[in-house]
């Protein structure tokens, strides 16, 4: 058994036990503050240092009303409503509350069951709650209620230039449109605040460490979109559908003179704000941008106006018309029969004479034989010059190119450049075609579209420099000579313009691919036209209408929205006419 | 009679100081022990550490004040976003539309140009 030396005394003893315990701390304290210092600061930090995200807001989308940026997308901080059933001590009250304050946000309908019901901790009562709102029933100072904050898109425009904005989806991205294509420049760069902080996380500037990184909002954008006109192209074509009975349309206005996208509207539609309700994915998209089509013989107004440039024909050249026209192994026939005999181009215009076109197409080779420099032009101008089969670069989310067959490609001959004289053969969006017959009308520069104007700086509209431009596209003589053409074309057909004014237009009846084939049973509807005053084009209108099984014609059903607008427009614009 | 006296005065010859420089110097009376001392010290840090946590807790009760000026700051953002959007709602063009000038307003007959 232990015993205790004689010559060691208590008091000797206690000092060596103390002496021992001493040592044991201090080795411990060693341990704990030396070799494991880093160990514990690493804990002490996480626990009284937080890292709070500061977010950045999102930019907003403007609209142009005239010319005064106008919002179309806003932040707007709102509150979802919740309740604790465990700790709600006064139902009726609380139900008597919610009611009178939120009573056109709450998402149940008997809220008193609800707050009774104690299965949940956790009841929605109310969404979109403002602050105002939410105020109001925090001085109430009921039990088990409470709030909690959310960011959200408004739109106060409602459902206008839905596809050209897109919206946000809840992880704060944006989906479709503007809101896709520009989601980077939108988003911004959230900020960062590492501190001390007490238990209620109120920052405390006693620590070392912290650091605030302040965020930066992301851009507010202005769109070229003008709000009136917009509105009006969204009215003229749900009208211009009820009297057709289609389905789906889409109408696109643009500057010519600058390539400023000013209208894109499409139907169905939708409210970027219930974009959860929409079922069909279609809806979102922008048809103008994202959905290629044979657009018909709207495309032969770029026929005309390569011939015209190359000199191969002009407005008074002849050809001699049989309504049906060989090339190699097809023969072409016109959808307008009877316009037989020496006819000039102007008359092949006016009449949409495929034959016409065929024949300005072997004209641009050796005259006989759309032969291989011919169809080399026509790509040149339809793809190289007025941009047709490539992405516009307009700032749309999920543009498409479009196909259009270069003649290096096997099947880039003769037959399939026949057809593209006419405006079959060929996929192409409404953008792209929009884009280059502006070039054609204006004298001959193409300007890439665009729909961005510039970017808000406070309440100043900061205008960006604009997209590429191509001068001498075709020569200003040939665009001139295209212009008058079309403007004859146009009234030759109509008289429905107001007088004194200087509009043109080409209709287009395009069928429709079903497995690879044509088929007869579902045609597309497109107009194509220009209007302004005699010094100059204010706008491009590009409308298209078609609907599942549905024949729809260019003249019929997409040239009186056009009309409609047209009109509009040019008492918008505040145009003189012609004494 | 005796008397204490309260300070001593040593000779310039007992000291090794230079000529014409002060020939005396004052010696308190008072003696400090070790322990006096360590008590001094440990009051002067005991001080020092009171005036460092006055002035610590000082900062912090500004961290409250700013946190709460920040709060304040907030909610008038919010506010004021609140009323933009509200703003925009109401000269939203359906809005404008359905108003009673609006409505009020008729086509005009005719248009005069100016040339």
């Amino acid at each position: 058994m232990f015993s205790i030396p004689r010559h060691i005394t208590r008091s000797q003893l206690l000092a060596i036990l103390l002496t021992g315990a001493m040592v044991l701390i201090v080795f411990r304290l060693f341990y704990l503050q030396i070799i494991q210092h880093e160990y514990y600061v690493a804990l002490a930090t996480d626990e009284q240092v937080k890292r709070l995200e500061i977010p950045a807001n999102r930019g907003m989308i403007y609209a142009m009303d005239g010319d005064n940026p106008v919002p179309l997308v806003m932040n707007q901080q709102v509150y979802t409503l919740f309740a604790d059933p465990t700790v709600v001590d006064e139902p009726k009250k609380v139900d008597e509350a919610v009611r009178s304050v939120a009573g056109g946000n709450l998402v149940v309908e008997d809220v008193l069951s609800k707050i009774t019901d104690k299965s949940s901790q956790y009841k929605v009562l109310a969404k979109n709650v403002t602050l105002r709102q939410a105020e109001l029933i925090k001085e109430k100072k009921l039990k088990g209620i409470g709030f909690q904050r959310v960011s959200q898109r408004v739109y106060p425009e409602g459902e206008m230039a839905a596809q050209t904005l897109g919206f946000v989806n809840y992880e704060g991205k944006g989906q479709y449109g503007v809101e896709q294509e520009l989601n980077d420049r939108l988003t911004g760069k959230d900020g960062l605040l590492k501190s001390v902080t007490d238990v209620a996380n109120v920052p405390l500037s006693i620590g070392k460490d912290n650091i605030r990184q302040e965020p930066v909002d992301g851009d507010s954008v202005v769109l070229t979109i003008d709000r009136n006109i917009q509105a009006k192209a969204q009215e003229t074509l749900l009208a211009g559908l009820q009297r057709s009975g289609a389905t789906h349309g889409s109408v696109l206005v643009m500057d010519p003179n600058n390539g400023d996208v000013l209208a894109l509207a499409d139907f169905p539609t939708y409210n970027p704000t219930d974009f959860t309700t929409v079922t069909d994915e279609k809806v979102f998209r922008n048809v103008a941008t994202t959905e290629p089509y044979e657009p018909g013989s709207v495309l032969k107004t770029f026929t005309i106006a390569a011939g015209l440039d190359r000199n191969v024909i002009k407005p008074d050249s002849t050809f001699y018309n049989t309504d049906s026209i060989q090339v190699k192994d097809r023969t072409i026939t016109n959808a307008l029969k009877d316009v037989t005999g020496t006819v000039t181009m102007q008359t092949a215009l006016d009449n949409s004479l495929n034959t016409g076109m065929v024949t300005i197409a072997q004209r641009l080779g050796d005259g006989k034989e759309i032969t291989r420099g011919a169809r080399d032009t026509m790509y040149d101008y339809f793809h190289n010059r007025l941009g047709l089969g490539e992405r516009t670069g307009v700032q749309i989310a999920n543009e498409q190119p479009g196909t259009l067959i270069s003649p290096d490609d096997v099947q880039g001959n003769a037959v399939r450049y026949s057809n593209m004289a006419f405006g079959q053969g060929l996929d192409v969006t409404m953008m792209q075609v929009a884009a280059g017959f502006s070039a054609i009308v204006n004298g001959g520069t193409y300007y890439s579209p665009t729909v961005v104007a510039g970017r808000m700086d406070g309440s100043q509209l900061v205008r960006e420099q604009h997209a590429q431009e191509r001068k001498g596209v075709i020569s200003a003589e040939a665009s001139a000579q295209a212009k008058e053409m079309i403007h004859q074309a146009r009234t030759g057909y109509t008289n429905t313009d107001l007088p004194g004014y200087y509009v043109g237009g080409k209709t287009g009846t395009s069928q429709t691919l079903q497995d690879g084939e044509y088929i007869s049973t579902q045609t597309v509807g497109t107009y194509l036209g220009f209007g302004g005053d005699d010094s100059q084009s204010k706008y491009v209108i590009m409308v298209q209408v078609s609907g599942e099984n549905m024949n729809l014609e260019g003249n019929k059903h997409a040239m009186p929205i056009f009309t409609d607008l047209s009109n509009w427009l040019l008492g918008y614009y505040q145009l003189q006419p012609r004494a | 009679m005796s008397y204490t006296r309260t300070a001593q005065y040593a000779g310039r010859r007992q000291q090794s100081w230079g000529r014409n420089q002060n020939t005396t110097r004052f010696v308190s009376p008072v003696k400090l022990g070790p322990v006096m001392h360590t008590i001094i010290v440990a009051l002067m840090i005991l001080v020092l550490g009171l005036i460092y946590l006055t002035q610590a807790s000082g900062s912090a009760a500004y961290d409250y004040q700013a946190s709460e000026i920040d709060q304040k700051i907030n909610e008038l953002a919010t506010k004021k976003a609140d009323l933009e959007v509200e703003n925009a709602r109401l000269s939203a063009l359906e809005t404008v539309r359905n108003s009673d000038v609006a409505k009020a307003m008729t086509q005009p007959q005719s248009t005069q140009y100016v040339r």
